[in-house]
């Protein structure tokens, strides 16, 4: 086979900085060194390669050298340098190869290069070019022995010149044809002193090339990217058992779609906080790669940059076509409904109401606006987003006041989080964005549609517990099924429905005296107790009310054809159960007014359809199943003798 | 409480088969015609019946009486259902009470 020609003069054009050249070149050494540098870095392989002329140092990259370990590049073998740069250091210039591509496996040394002497390879000019000269087809055969020779030579993990031991080998062996290079006996390992500066690859000054987000992973070794900032955080301070620190992150999208998180900490924070700005294009280099934390990061991207002391970011001020300011991925709204709880997604509607904001207690008694609106697309299902924080008061004031003026404004929002509370909400996270009236093609034809008549179009809300009876997911039990069929014994709690009679009510308490202080959007509730000043203590708001609310805690027995049971009923539905509140109840009851015993009767022994939470409870050590009425409705006749006809027909039509 | 005749549950598919016997149906009036009342199945059929009240159009009436044909019955005792009544599940009785579930009602 005829050997691809190396590329005249190669080396030295490489070595001036030609970085297009894409020299063919001959390997005549490949070594192994240990380094310190970054971690998982732990060995490098260094090339010297030729043009048959001049020869130089290659340091490989890290992506290659899986390659060079494999064997696949050898001495001898003639390969096209298809990504490099050049590295001057310490007045020595070396080639850094990024990617290359064998073309010969291996091959006789060609031409006759002039090695600089601290290469410390060591090919016996006279001795092997003469022969080779006059004897080019030795291939096969010297491809064997060369085999042979690499192999031993590949076993020992660091190979290394012996110069002085080597030279009176070789002098011994002129004749052996086969032959390339003596691989010589191997003296014990002696790290070569000469390249200990020339290790990492981080002290490469040359730019690196921009590559696509998307090809962006860690073994890449020196990469540059060119991106948009899409989203910014804020720098958040946290404590953790090694002290304390801050980080922030932001998102860059590329002209290819790619994306990808940056983080950086502590005096990173300082240094690259107010040089990156949300919608600038910037070049960023030198990062780390790890894999993406999903909890955090919601990006399409299974890595993450993390930010180092030479990293570097820097603003291109002339990129504003190429790259996209945002990329979304629209979820259409019956879609959602499918979604999973807590599911990151894009969404896009017209807004069709804004409810005020509200400022709600948090868990951890911190306080925060709140902000509902509900959007409407195409799929005929409207749904319902929360604004938090400060999406209430910017992008939420703002859609407010469109919506008063009548024009009902696109809304597209990305990075929301389905909550499944109450049917199917969306609502904002810290890292979530909202657009208004966005230059979308989706915005577009929402806009159109919406203007030629999707506006009067019928929804239905996914955000709503009020489906109605028909595609209501109710699971119909006897009061017998559900002990027999051991309702309420798992994690989450059974939800049935029960067709059942009220066949006693208890009446020594029926409510309890609850806190009237209003937090937020709901009421506390928390039972209060009479402090000596003759008012109502609560401990949960701390404060003291002249007066409590009154609110029901009915315990009730229920009865159909199969069995009986207890059952809790509270505010809502023992008020719907009675007719009456717990206060007017509590009143009658003192004053011994037969109208108390009138109103407890009237709701015996009808046949109601009880929605039941099972679950089961601890008291004390006990663990005992708990039902809980949820809905109390009267049985429709209608209703429930089509429900009963469906049954049959079910039944019988097996037989 | 008299078992001796009891009154099948037809409609208007259904009182063919008990022609000549007792029966009981639910029918939408819809008008009169000579003197007989002219009612709506609860599947659709045209019903006459006789010797039936007063009752006002549009409103769902029970008739019991003897069946004289396939169309017609001859009313013993007719009741005012007024107009909050469901067609459907009636229909669903008729047809489930002669004939997978006959053995249940008569």
């Amino acid at each position: 086979m005829a050997a691809p020609g190396l590329t005249p003069n190669g080396v030295q054009a490489t070595l001036a900085g030609d970085l297009n050249l894409k020299p063919v070149v001959q390997v005549l050494d490949l070594r192994s060194i240990a380094v310190n540098g970054p971690p998982g870095s732990g060995t490098r392989y260094r090339a010297v390669v030729s043009d048959g002329v001049a020869a130089t140092s290659a340091m490989f990259a890290t992506q290659l050298c899986d390659i060079a370990r494999s064997g696949v590049i050898r001495r001898g073998a003639i390969v096209q340098l298809v990504d490099y740069t050049v590295n001057n250091t310490n007045g020595r210039r070396f080639v850094v190869v990024l990617n290359l591509e064998v073309l010969v496996p291996e091959c006789e040394i060609i031409g006759n290069p002039i090695i600089p002497p601290e290469l410390g390879v060591s090919i016996p000019n006279s001795t092997r070019v003469d022969h080779f000269n006059g004897a080019p087809r030795h291939g096969p055969a010297a491809g064997s022995t060369l085999n042979t020779m690499t192999r031993s030579s590949d076993s020992a993990p660091v190979m290394h010149r012996s110069m002085a031991g080597n030279s009176s080998n070789m002098a011994t062996r002129p004749h052996d044809n086969a032959s390339v290079f003596q691989p010589t006996v191997q003296p014990p390992y002696r790290p070569a002193p000469n390249y200990r500066n020339h290790g990492t690859i981080m002290k490469n000054d040359a730019p690196a090339r921009i590559i696509p987000i998307n090809a962006l992973n860690p073994y890449q070794g020196r990469w540059a990217i060119k991106a948009r900032v899409t989203a910014k955080g804020e720098i958040r301070r946290y404590n953790n058992s090694k002290g304390g620190g801050k980080v922030f992150s932001f998102d860059l999208l590329d002209s290819d779609g790619g994306e990808i998180k940056v983080t950086c900490f502590n005096a990173l924070v300082d240094r690259f906080y107010d040089a990156v700005e949300v919608g600038k294009v910037y070049i960023v280099s030198r990062g780390s790669l790890k894999p993406a934390k999903k909890d955090y990061n919601h990006l399409n991207n299974e890595w993450e940059i993390f930010l180092e002391s030479q990293s570097t970011i820097e603003l291109c001020p002339d990129e504003n076509s190429s790259i996209p300011a945002q990329r979304f991925n629209f979820t259409s709204i019956d879609k959602i409904e499918d979604a999973q709880n807590n599911a990151i997604l894009d969404v896009i509607g017209v807004v069709t109401s804004v409810n005020p904001t509200v400022t709600v207690q948090r868990k951890n008694g911190m306080e925060t606006q709140k902000r509902v609106i509900t959007l409407k697309d195409m799929s005929g299902r409207s749904v319902e987003v929360t604004m938090w924080g400060e999406f209430c008061n910017r992008e939420g004031l703002q859609l407010q006041e469109m919506v008063e003026c009548g024009a009902f404004p696109v809304l597209a929002v990305k990075a929301g989080k389905v909550n499944d509370y109450s049917g199917k909400s969306v609502g904002t996270i810290s890292s979530s964005k909202l657009f208004i009236d966005p230059d979308l093609p989706e915005a577009h034809s929402l806009r159109q549609w919406f203007d030629c008549g999707g506006r009067d179009a019928s929804t239905q809300s996914i955000s709503r517990d009020v489906t109605p009876a028909a595609s209501r997911n109710e699971i119909r039990k006897t009061v017998a099924q559900i002990k027999d069929e051991n309702l309420g014994l798992g994690d989450k709690p059974d939800w049935v429905t029960v067709k059942a009679a009220v066949i006693f009510l208890k009446t020594d308490s029926f409510y309890y005296t609850a806190c009237p202080n209003v937090v937020g959007d709901r009421q506390c509730n928390k039972k209060v107790t009479k402090a000596d000043s003759g008012n109502w203590l609560c401990d949960k708001c701390n404060q003291e009310f002249p007066e409590c609310d009154y609110r029901y805690l009915l315990q009730l027995q229920i009865q159909d054809h199969s069995g009986t049971t207890w059952a809790t009923a509270f505010q809502e539905t023992a008020q719907e159960l009675l007719g009456c509140s717990a206060r007017e109840l509590s009143t009658l009851k003192e004053n011994e007014d037969p109208r108390y015993t009138e109103i407890l009767i009237q709701c015996l022994y009808q046949d109601y359809l009880l929605r039941l939470k099972v679950k089961e409870e601890s008291y004390g050590d006990e663990r005992r199943v708990k039902n809980t009425v949820a809905k109390v409705e009267r049985v429709d006749p209608v209703a429930e003798s089509k429900f009963l006809l469906h049954g049959i027909s079910t039944l019988t039509a097996s037989y | 409480m008299d078992t001796s005749s009891p009154s099948a549950f037809v409609n208007g598919e259904t009182l063919k088969m008990f022609v000549g016997r007792r029966v009981r149906t639910v029918v939408q009036v819809q008008g009169f015609e000579g003197g007989m009342l002219v009612g709506q199945s609860t599947d659709g059929h045209r019903l006459t019946i006789k010797g039936a009240m007063d009752v006002p159009v549009s409103h769902f009436m029970e008739v019991c009486g003897i069946a004289e044909s396939n169309q017609s019955i001859h009313a013993d005792v007719c009741t005012d259902f007024g107009t909050n009544f469901d067609p459907v599940p009636f229909n669903g009785l008729c047809k489930l009470a002669n004939d997978k579930f006959k053995h249940l009602f008569l």
